[in-house]
């Protein structure tokens, strides 16, 4: 069971991002691209907070999110782009699927952790 | 960083009576020169991958028949080098014998270097490109490297403009670079076994080639990703439906064909540990091979690209 789901196919940011996390007393899940972390989410109620890349393959994260609100119906999880992409329809997009916040790479652990909690909790 | 582009060229011209001529040439015209005994020529060339062309004298060889037989030969192991020969009375290429013709791109003569520059400007310094993205690419490249290879120390060369279609290293990695201005693609070339070693030194483990792999694609994403964000925006939509062609990768070679005879530019940095001296080499290497307009290149002012410094939580 975890707090924060962290979906991105780089496996130096999942780690990178999970292992800082992790020290700040959250536990948390990983997943490789768009559809793991459908079904991963899918697979553990107990997540509150899904960090997503947006390039990824089989199934970007800005379409994972969509899915997430339209066909698990979940309206409660905390959505939360980490990506290279800083376009501002990609930032609506999100906004009108319901993300709730946008960081552009590279990950900066100490700047966001404090909120992450809040939103994991 | 120096913000125009140089070029690495081989001199193959043994003339006491122009030596300084060719070298002050180059010092002016932005060439670096090597210049490379005949003995020596093929092991020069296989040990530089990075070449924009060789400066050939018609008298470099014991006799014509050795010229032309080095000449063919550098031809057949690098057609992309063009080879520039310097001629005692007239340049042209007509006259010389088949085998130099086929190899050899252009002629000038040293009394007249301005012949020279023109080549060198249709041959390797063909395209134009603009300072701000000189120098955003390697305040980018630099700037993601430094955070992605926290312990070491970054050092970028000039960027220089490369023919070779030589791959360097063992790893590389390619993505596309699409926009109203610009198409083609971005490589970085690196060798595994030192990245290795420098990785497991930073990260405090022993990491494999995967973990050499996916640092590397980390690296191409977050550059590609500011790359876009600062020169392309959403006009990569309008350019994504456009003609392609195939790339071609030759292990046995270590060769990659973009389809084009466009040169790359080519950015070398050093990573260095501080703490041992132990270094590594990247090259990124841009080809734009599909498309190539900078009169309509422009930047996307950065208070409409970032709001937010990277890394920070915008909350919506």
């Amino acid at each position: 069971m975890a707090q924060i789901l962290v979906v991105d196919d780089s496996s130096t940011v999942r780690d990178e991002v999970a292992s800082f996390l992790r020290k700040g007393g959250l536990d948390v899940a990983t997943a490789v691209d768009g559809k793991d972390g459908l079904s991963k989410l899918q697979a553990d109620p107990k997540i509150k907070l899904v960090v997503a890349d947006v390039n990824m393959p089989n199934m970007d994260g800005l379409t994972m999110v969509e899915k997430i609100r339209s066909e698990l119906r979940n309206t409660t999880v905390n959505l939360v782009m980490l990506t290279t992409e800083s376009s501002p329809n990609m930032k609506e997009r999100g906004k009108a699927a319901g993300v709730k916040g946008w960081i552009v790479k590279p990950f900066n652990g100490p700047s966001v952790l404090e909120t992450f909690k809040k939103l994991a909790t | 960083m120096n913000d125009t582009p140089v070029s690495k060229i081989l001199v193959l011209d043994n003339s006491t009576e122009h030596a300084q001529l060719i070298k002050s040439f180059c010092d002016e015209n932005n060439l670096v020169a090597l210049k490379v005994r005949n003995s020596s020529v093929m092991s020069v060339l296989r040990s530089n991958v990075d070449l924009g062309g060789i400066l050939f004298s018609e008298s470099y060889g014991d006799t014509p028949a050795q010229t032309a037989a080095i000449a063919a030969e550098i031809h057949a192991a690098r057609p992309e080098l063009p080879i520039i020969i310097r001629r005692e009375q007239q340049a042209t290429l007509e006259d010389l014998p088949p085998q130099m013709h086929r190899a050899c791109c252009a002629a000038y003569t040293a009394h007249d270097t301005g012949a020279l520059r023109k080549i060198l400007d249709e041959y390797i310094f063909c395209l134009i490109y603009p300072n701000a993205l000189l120098r955003g690419i390697a305040e980018i490249t630099t700037s993601v490297l430094a955070t992605q290879c926290k312990s070491l120390t970054v050092r970028l060369d000039t960027p220089y403009i490369v023919r070779d279609r030589v791959i360097f290293g063992e790893l590389f990695s390619l993505i596309q670079l699409e926009s109203a201005w610009c198409r083609g693609y971005m490589m970085l070339q690196t060798e595994e076994t030192p990245f290795m070693g420098l990785l497991g030194k930073t990260r405090n483990t022993q990491v494999g080639f995967r973990d050499v792999n996916d640092l590397l694609g980390e690296i191409t994403n977050l550059i590609w990703g500011a790359f876009k964000n600062r020169y392309i925006g959403d006009a990569a939509r309008a350019a994504a439906k456009q003609v392609q062609v195939p790339v071609i990768v030759n292990h046995k070679h270590r060769y990659i064909s973009f389809g084009s005879e466009n040169p790359q530019l080519c950015f070398r940095f050093t990573l260095t540990d501080p703490t041992s001296d132990v270094a590594t080499t990247l090259y990124a290497r841009f080809v734009f091979n599909l498309s190539w307009s900078p009169e309509d290149f422009k930047e996307i002012p950065q208070e409409a690209a970032g709001l937010v410094e990277s890394g920070e939580l915008e909350l919506f």
